[in-house]
């Protein structure tokens, strides 16, 4: 599995190798495309953050501002 | 050595777009066309049997209402200056069982330390259970936050720095919140790497359960005074006694918590139909990171109890509807704790109907925690307007060190909490959203052009038997 992971995270970098200029964005500038959490996932976060040790690295709080863990 | 290869492979592709100079001319678009407004809404409840509040075991009731508005305006073509105010108001059992126990006849008053103090004012005993939650005062509470940032970018729109400020308040918590980051694109746009920094000092208004909190004000004789005055305490065998005395109880005498964090992330496009961003949060906390109303009960000390002794035979099941066992202790926790999350997006455009979007986090934690969290999401338009999304969120942790079920802690232990969220435990969340976009805006509400509106449902099922359901419905206008 952690082979596969690996092997997955090269390819997808070397892949990268080749620019896509801006005029051949229209796919890439979908907005189901955006590299980034919807807004409306905001409450799901918060209640996930409380509910779950684990916090950070979604765009969200990471521990702060909140008397959750 | 397969680390190194990777690590290789990532620098050198870094080092190569670092090299590279952008000279695209491009034409000045303001960073911001018009003020836009974001309506958000939410409804989340969430039932369960291990209580925090209870020592790991009862109720876990909670319905929560939060809206927000948040409202991004240009300030010229550069700048713009965003605000998101939100409320959150809320009722749980952990709330209202700080103080588990009602009876027919009690006053209830907050002190000038704002602990809520219940009195007996007859001789009608106080019947509590973790299976049920109390009318207490505490039953329910409101959070307020406001966050404003502001963000600038250059005049190649290849560089942004942003500040921001944030404040929240409720009943027994407040934070102050400040930070700020820079953001750097290469390569046509193509490459993305962003650095920001936060710190928050957060302050607890420490809310002690009410045996606790009478024990520290009374002391030794506290069974004499304030809420015990002629309450029966009964032992295991239901018998009256005077013995219960929770010794190992100490308030908190520093009740604040500071946060630093740092983030990194790094995003490429990598073909014209897929991209991907690597994101990482390293998070130092300080301070009080215990939840000050979370019971804990020892194994090694006899138990206690308000209520009817028929009972506390069958405490541990939601047959006891009538009796609450007194607690030992509070959850004691570590002050300090570092947390490492690293997370992965990647995004692939199928066709013009399909795309995938994908999220995988690892997480480290000192206190113990490994989780894995992987989350899939597969917009399909059934409309030039219309997305429908069903999607799937896979969780997984350890236990941290810590934690112990009801009544399998030691009192000669220096850390403890029965609190199950950091228990050993895999969730479920699957759930569907609708997606209506008009980047033109043509549907106008009270004169705002509808941008986009989206409401998503989302059902959430723990391995320890906690469930949750939550909905939410966003509405982004575009003020012209």
């Amino acid at each position: 599995m952690k082979k596969l992971a690996l092997l997955a995270v090269v390819f997808v970098v070397l892949q990268s190798c080749n620019s896509v200029k801006p005029y051949e964005m229209q796919k890439i500038n979908d907005p189901d495309m955006k590299l980034s959490a919807r807004t409306t996932e905001k409450y799901e976060s918060t209640f996930q953050v409380y509910r779950e040790g684990a916090a950070g690295a979604n765009g969200g709080k990471s521990g702060g501002g909140c008397g959750c863990n | 050595m397969k680390k190194i290869i990777l690590l290789s492979c990532l620098f050198t592709r870094f080092i190569s777009i670092a090299q590279e100079k952008d000279t695209t001319s491009v034409f000045k678009k303001r960073v911001l066309e018009n003020t836009e407004v974001d309506f958000l809404s939410s409804y989340y409840n969430q039932d369960g049997t291990h209580a925090a509040v209870s020592g790991g075991l009862g109720t876990e009731k909670l319905k929560d209402f939060a809206t927000n508005i948040v409202v991004a305006t240009p300030l010229n073509d550069d700048d713009f200056l965003t605000f998101d105010v939100g409320l959150s108001a809320y009722t749980s059992a952990s709330s209202s069982n700080v103080n588990p126990f009602s009876n027919s006849t009690t006053s209830t008053s907050s002190g000038a330390s704002g602990h809520v103090t219940t009195t007996t004012v007859n001789n009608t005993p106080p019947v509590g259970t973790p299976w049920q939650a109390s009318s207490g005062a505490s039953k329910g509470g409101t959070l307020w936050a406001l966050n404003s940032n502001y963000s600038h970018s250059s005049e190649d729109r290849n560089f942004i720095w942003n500040a921001d400020l944030s404040l929240s308040t409720e009943f027994n918590y407040k934070s102050f919140g400040f930070g700020g980051g820079v953001t750097k694109l290469f390569n046509d746009k193509d490459t993305e790497i962003s650095l920001k920094s936060n710190i928050y000092l957060d302050n607890w208004n420490a809310i002690y359960p009410t045996e606790l909190h009478e024990y520290a004000k009374y002391g030794n004789d506290f069974q004499l005074y304030g809420y015990f005055k002629g309450v029966a305490i009964l032992d295991q065998n239901g018998n009256v006694t005077t013995a219960y005395l929770p010794s190992t109880f100490r308030p908190w005498t520093s009740t604040g918590r500071n946060s630093y964090s740092v983030s990194l992330s790094f995003s490429q496009v990598l073909t014209k139909k897929s991209q991907i961003s690597i994101f990482t949060d390293i998070l130092q906390q300080q301070g009080m990171l215990s939840t000050p109303y979370q019971r804990v009960y020892f194994a090694d000390k006899a138990n206690y109890y308000i209520g009817k002794v028929q009972y506390i035979s069958v405490y541990e099941t939601s047959a006891n509807t009538g009796v609450y066992h007194l607690a030992d202790d509070i959850e004691r926790m570590p002050n300090t704790r570092f947390k490492l999350p690293i997370g992965l997006r990647w995004n692939y455009y199928v066709n013009e109907s399909l795309a995938i979007r994908s999220y995988y986090r690892y997480y480290w934690d000192n206190w113990g925690i490994n989780a894995h969290t992987a989350n899939i999401e597969i917009p399909y338009k059934i409309s030039d307007k219309f997305t429908v999304y069903p999607m799937y969120r896979y969780y997984v942790q350890t236990a941290a060190k810590y934690f112990a079920p009801y009544e399998k802690h030691l009192s000669t232990e220096q850390y403890y909490t029965s609190d199950y969220d950091l228990s050993a435990f895999n969730a479920s969340q699957y759930g569907f959203g609708v997606d209506y976009t008009d980047i033109f805006a043509n549907a106008t509400f009270f004169g705002m052009g509808v941008k986009n509106i989206d409401f998503r449902f989302n059902h959430y099922s723990r391995s320890d038997g906690l469930s949750a359901n939550i909905g939410t419905l966003g509405i982004k206008f575009i003020i012209q």
